[in-house]
């Protein structure tokens, strides 16, 4: 097990150096350009930002929105989730709600939210919050409609009151299709911060590209390309990991 | 009370009949049994003909559309906790509890006490010989070792009728071989009535006091019930058991070719 969790960490490595190697020989062989620099003018970039503490700045500045959101976000979805997939009325209800927001991106809803709450915290926070309502309450739902019946037949027959059969066998049975959904979301985040940092923010990552393009500071452009990917693989990898961790537990599936 | 005031569960005329898509199917037709305390039945019948339909009535998961099923003189009207399922399938395990958890579950719902509830629980798992497995979750079992946990979380609960539905057909010969003789010991043991489904002929006259076998579906229903004498542990050579081995093969080939 550990030997295996090794081969994968030594697999990321030369995945990431071979990405690297690949972005160095394609800068300086293939488009020799001062608009596609290499990692080691972009590393160095990084490096004096880090320095100046600059990069950390931004950086935080979108997890700390994306965080929020996402909370907000799963703390909404998860008991709608859960009501839409184990009452047939609230189904009924609420389902056109579901499937007509996820239609609209939440990209899409940039321009109210700047309208409604400002170019502040607050529009940022919504529009990550709303991004990630609705893929949790739809994984929630499924996954209440995924509990095996044997095993509320079995709950049932020995002796589990609806209560019971809903907080002790409906709930944790969902738990891993909770944590999917929540991973799908948080996917979802890092898109939607960038583009609502793009068009209204006073820092963030999306705000640094923006600027660099404005200033034309190509390095801090792929700096905060970088970071974004960074980011985004090592907080998929943790949900990854959270998921696995269930999933001996759970079901072994997932 | 009549005649049947002694059964343990009688089954009166009961029929049951699907409102499917294709119209109207006769799953089970006038299907009359009694059940006495402490005998293990076993239900032999070819595939479709309406076994587990059956089952599925005496647990209470679903309604008879004709007579009525009554345990203890009270008419069965919804899945409880005095009649233990064992399922065929391994999907009835909680797969986010270890199998200490698993079997002490229902002890759980009534409210037992931690320390108390492991320790009956601990006895369940060793009655099922599973002992150091406390701490395993299901995906961490064989499919024998599973079939062992459902049956002792059926019995810690320690309900009136044990409902078992082909528990062994999905296990290799030899490890069905070895839980046929666990179960049959676990039943001396605890002097539990066990309601017991299987295809496996073989198996029904290794564990039964009595098998019935079913006629064939649509409209499956009790064609004879055959009373296996030899003692217990039996041996699958001598001349009572292969003399019932064959009464109940010409009743189900009778059934296979009609
Ligand atoms: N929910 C249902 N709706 C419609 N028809 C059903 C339903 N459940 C079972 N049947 C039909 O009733 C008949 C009996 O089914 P049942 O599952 O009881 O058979 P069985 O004897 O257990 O078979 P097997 O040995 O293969 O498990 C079959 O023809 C089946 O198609
Ligand atoms: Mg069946």
């Amino acid at each position: 097990m550990s030997e295996s969790r090794l081969g994968t960490v030594l697999g990321y490595l030369a995945g990431f150096a071979l990405l690297f190697l690949v972005w160095h020989l394609a800068a300086t062989w293939l488009v020799r350009s001062a608009l596609f620099p290499g990692p080691l003018p972009v590393l160095e970039r990084a490096w004096a930002l880090i320095e100046d503490d600059i990069l950390q700045e931004q950086v935080l500045a979108s997890l700390r929105r994306i965080l929020q959101g996402f909370l907000i976000g799963s703390a909404v979805g998860i008991p709608v989730g859960l009501a839409i997939g184990s009452f047939r009325p609230v189904r009924a209800l609420l389902e056109p709600w579901t499937e007509f927001f996820r239609f609209i991106p939440a990209v899409a809803m940039i321009t109210v939210s700047v309208i409604w709450f400002g170019i502040g915290e607050e529009s940022k926070v919504f529009l990550i919050a709303y991004t990630t309502v609705f893929v949790v309450i739809i994984a929630t739902a499924a996954g209440v409609g995924a509990v095996a019946r044997d095993k509320i037949r079995a709950a049932q027959c020995l002796g589990a009151s609806r209560l019971q059969i809903f907080a002790l066998v409906a709930l944790p049975a969902t738990v891993p299709y909770i944590l999917t959904g929540m991973r799908l979301a948080m996917a979802n985040a890092f898109v939607t911060i960038v583009a609502a940092e793009l068009v209204a923010s006073n820092d963030g990552l999306g705000k640094m590209l923006w600027d660099a393009r404005l200033f034309m500071q190509i390095e801090d452009i792929f700096v905060a390309l970088l970071a974004l990917g960074l980011l985004g693989f090592t907080t998929d990898r943790l949900f990854r990991l959270a998921i696995r961790a269930f999933a001996g537990r759970f079901n072994p599936t997932m | 009370m009549g005649g049947r005031g002694l059964a343990l569960v009688a089954l009166d005329q009961v029929g049951k009949t699907y409102a499917g898509r294709g119209g109207a199917w006769e799953a089970v037709r006038s299907f009359t049994l009694d059940l006495q305390e402490g005998e293990f039945f076993c239900l032999l019948g070819t595939s479709g003909c309406g076994k587990t339909t059956l089952l599925n009535m005496l647990a209470g998961f679903e309604r008879p559309t004709a007579g009525r099923i009554l345990l203890d003189g009270a008419s069965v009207s919804g899945p409880g906790a005095d009649r233990g399922v064992v399922f065929q399938g391994h999907d009835s395990l909680f797969d986010w509890l270890t199998a200490l958890d698993n079997i002490g579950f229902g002890l759980r719902l009534r409210g037992m006490g931690r320390r108390e509830r492991r320790e009956k629980a601990g006895h369940f798992l060793k009655l099922v010989g599973l002992s150091g497995q406390e701490g395993k979750h299901p995906s961490e079992l064989s499919g024998g070792m599973k079939q062992r946990i459902q049956i002792a979380r059926a019995l810690a609960a320690d309900p009136r009728i044990l409902l078992m539905d082909e528990p062994f057909g999905a296990l290799d010969a030899l490890t069905r071989a070895t839980l046929q003789g666990e179960l049959s010991r676990i039943w001396k043991e605890t002097g539990k009535t066990v309601f017991f489904i299987t295809h496996d002929i073989e198996e029904a006259c290794a564990l039964a006091t009595r098998i019935g076998v079913m006629t064939r579906g649509p409209g499956g229903t009790l064609k004879a019930v055959i009373p296996v004498d030899p003692p217990f542990p039996r041996d699958r050579t001598s001349d009572g058991f292969m003399a019932v081995f064959r009464q109940v093969h010409a009743l189900i080939h009778a059934e296979l070719a009609a």
